[in-house]
């Protein structure tokens, strides 16, 4: 008789503990499925009035909406839990945003990050940052401590020393994790007898994603047709597909990829990097890892450059290369007449030994356009210098040949 | 439901490996206890109800094996870093999982008792054979083996996280209870016949109902003493969970 009243307690225990649970979690979170006020405001540089982001946390729909008095919400608090900015009292309206009316403060934030593992060093004291719109490419050989990296930001991995931040929150302190950030870090991390629908299923419910997202986040990397398949005869491009919408699933705000492109055909590749630029476009803040500096060249606005977990360089794209190119080379028997009027156009112009011009600040195609409204003779025109290849060697100290 | 429970038992749902060790548990004691029931002679034992109940006995070592898959699976298949980033509070991440163990091995415990039982009442009285168990005697036994069944798949869990290494940590639950606990009980004297009542195995099947007399103790006090050794490797496992690294 005892023994029942043991099964009966420990059976009460655990669904008033489970119920408990959730009647606390509804009390923090609200109803789902609808817009709902956060604690994010800024001030729309159109019409100077002040704005709310409204979120709604089922879809992961964000949208920004005037503050208006008679609006329910007007002034309403900061919903428990939501990120502050950075570190300001959250409640405070902050000056003038960009135009895009996303938050200013630095959606992604390395200070001193530090790894060790044992004797060896993963990662050292490596500081960098991420801002809301921008594409930044992580590039290094491989160990270099990028994946590393990128899980001590998740705080999969736990730092020896340092700290990194998302919207001014570590990870696990987020409100949202999922809707916050979206991470691809190994396309192979799936359960190789579950079918890629229900791997993001699972995700999706853990996270109060709604079921009809999973198929639409399927349609969209092109996976619907292999969707009830054992992932485990997934190809690895597959794979890369289905961590990408697993990633995209609270539709987020800040997105950190591992080496997306692994894996991925030629037509993906080109997918990836036009999904990437339009994700960014609306102003959400990407991290993309990858060591063929190819790769980045072609989408990222800035670059972090790490070599045996240090920090070489951060810089814009555009920078890096103007920093770094020789300018643009022209020959030719009517050089002297471009060199006037490209000086003309307040262009810097050399003469090299060889009687061609080298043009430091201008490119190609705006070269070729003086040249033909012109109607100058040129035989030769072309890049001169280090290639960024080149350049990538030379910052993380790789030869040719596998090292 | 809670988010992270219901996503635990999709979890086990959507795996193959999680059927099959529910399916042949089941399907093993029916197909025993159908036999043992209709072939048994029964001239040495008084209660031959309870020595046949003892065929169940094998669901809770099931469970185990299921619990120590429920964390170690993660590991291997490198799921737990879209878990963790889903869920970036392991402690929660953790509970959510025992919650599921608990209710995946409660159910399997309950229904391979009951089976068991109800094949056994029916053979038996059919073959005109006494059971030599009283109605509350069967309700003690049933609800016993789910929760020591329950009990198991917590424990099972507790272990997977502590050692994170699927084979590895399989092989030290099944090695623990068909080898060592049977090695140390042949000592002679005090230790053997405590590590034979309070051993892993010897707690079980006395919450089970369905142990020797001899080394038995009571219900409730195995029940309580196989709690504890959930609580000390659930709680210890979740503490190496929180802190290990994942990946790279």
């Amino acid at each position: 008789m005892l023994l029942v009243i043991i099964a009966v307690v420990v059976v009460v225990g655990v669904v008033v503990a489970l119920f408990g649970w959730d009647r606390y979690r509804a009390t923090r979170t609200a109803t789902g499925g609808r817009l709902e006020p956060t604690g994010e405001l800024f001030v729309d540089p159109d019409s100077g009035r002040r704005m709310r982001v409204w979120y709604d946390r089922e879809t992961g729909r964000r949208e920004y909406r005037h503050e208006d008095p008679s609006d329910a919400a007007f002034g309403a608090d900061v919903r428990a839990g939501e990120p502050g900015v950075d570190g300001e009292d959250a409640d405070a309206v902050p000056p003038v945003r960009p135009a895009l009316g996303g938050p200013q403060r630095r959606a992604i934030s390395v200070t001193g990050l530090t790894k060790r593992y044992g004797e060896t060093v993963a990662v050292e004291r490596l500081s960098f940052s991420v801002a809301p719109g921008r594409i930044v490419g992580f590039l290094g050989p491989n160990g270099a401590g990028k994946t590393t990296t990128m899980r001590a930001m998740l705080e999969l991995v736990r730092p020896t020393a340092g700290s990194a931040t998302i919207e001014g929150r570590r990870y696990a302190e987020l409100a949202q994790p999922v809707h916050t950030v979206g991470a691809l870090l190994d396309g192979n991390d799936l359960h190789a007898g579950r079918s890629g629908r229900n791997h993001l299923r699972v995700l999706a419910r853990a996270a109060g994603v709604a079921p009809a997202r999973v198929d639409e986040l399927l349609e969209l990397v092109d996976l619907t047709h292999a969707a009830d398949r054992r992932a485990g005869g997934y190809s690895m491009g597959m794979r890369q597909r289905l961590g990408l919408a697993a990633a995209l699933l609270g539709d987020p705000h800040v997105l950190v990829l591992d080496e997306p492109a692994n894996g991925l055909d030629p037509q993906g590749i080109r997918w990836l990097r036009n999904f990437l630029r339009a994700q960014a476009d609306e102003g959400r803040a990407i991290l993309v890892s990858s060591h063929v500096l190819a790769e980045i060249a072609q989408i990222a606005d800035e670059v972090v450059v790490i070599n045996h977990g240090r920090s070489v360089l951060q810089a814009p794209l555009a920078e890096l290369i103007a920093q770094r190119n020789g300018g643009m080379r022209v020959a030719g028997p009517d050089v002297a007449r471009l060199a006037e009027v490209l000086r003309a156009d307040g262009a810097q112009v050399e003469t090299a030994a060889d009687g061609a011009l080298v043009v430091a600040d201008r490119t190609g195609e705006e070269i070729g356009q003086m040249i033909a409204a012109n109607a100058i003779v040129v035989s030769e025109l072309g890049a001169r210098g280090e290639s960024l290849e080149d350049v990538f060697f030379e910052l993380t100290g790789a030869e040719g040949g596998p090292s | 439901m809670n988010r992270l429970l219901s996503s635990e038992l999709l979890k086990l749902r959507t795996t193959r490996t999680f059927y099959a060790l529910m399916g042949s548990a089941i399907a093993l004691i029916v197909i025993i206890t159908v036999l043992g029931a209709a072939l048994g002679t029964f001239k040495h034992t008084g209660t031959p109800g309870r020595a046949l109940l003892g065929v169940a006995g094998v669901a809770p070592l099931f469970a185990l094996v299921i619990g120590v898959i429920g964390i170690t699976t993660e590991f291997r298949h490198g799921t737990i870093t879209p878990s963790l980033l889903v869920e970036p509070v392991r402690t929660r991440l953790m509970g959510a999982k025992l919650a599921a163990q608990l209710l995946a091995g409660v159910l399997l415990g309950a229904v391979s008792f009951a089976v068991c039982a109800g094949i056994v009442s029916v053979i038996l009285s059919g073959r005109g054979i006494a059971t030599g168990m009283s109605t509350s005697g069967w309700i003690d036994a049933v609800i016993g083996g789910a929760l020591a069944t329950m009990l198991y798949a917590a424990l099972g869990l507790g272990v997977g996280a502590l050692m994170r290494n699927q084979v590895g940590a399989i092989v030290i639950v099944l090695a623990w209870v068909f080898v060592i606990e049977n090695l140390l009980g042949i000592i002679p004297g005090g230790f053997g016949d405590g590590i034979k009542k309070y051993g892993l195995s010897g707690v079980g099947s006395s919450l089970a109902n369905s142990a020797g007399h001899a080394s038995r103790i009571g219900q409730v006090p195995a029940g309580l003493l196989l709690l504890g050794y959930v609580l000390v490797l659930v709680i210890a496992g979740t503490a190496v969970v929180r802190r290990c690294d994942v990946g790279s």
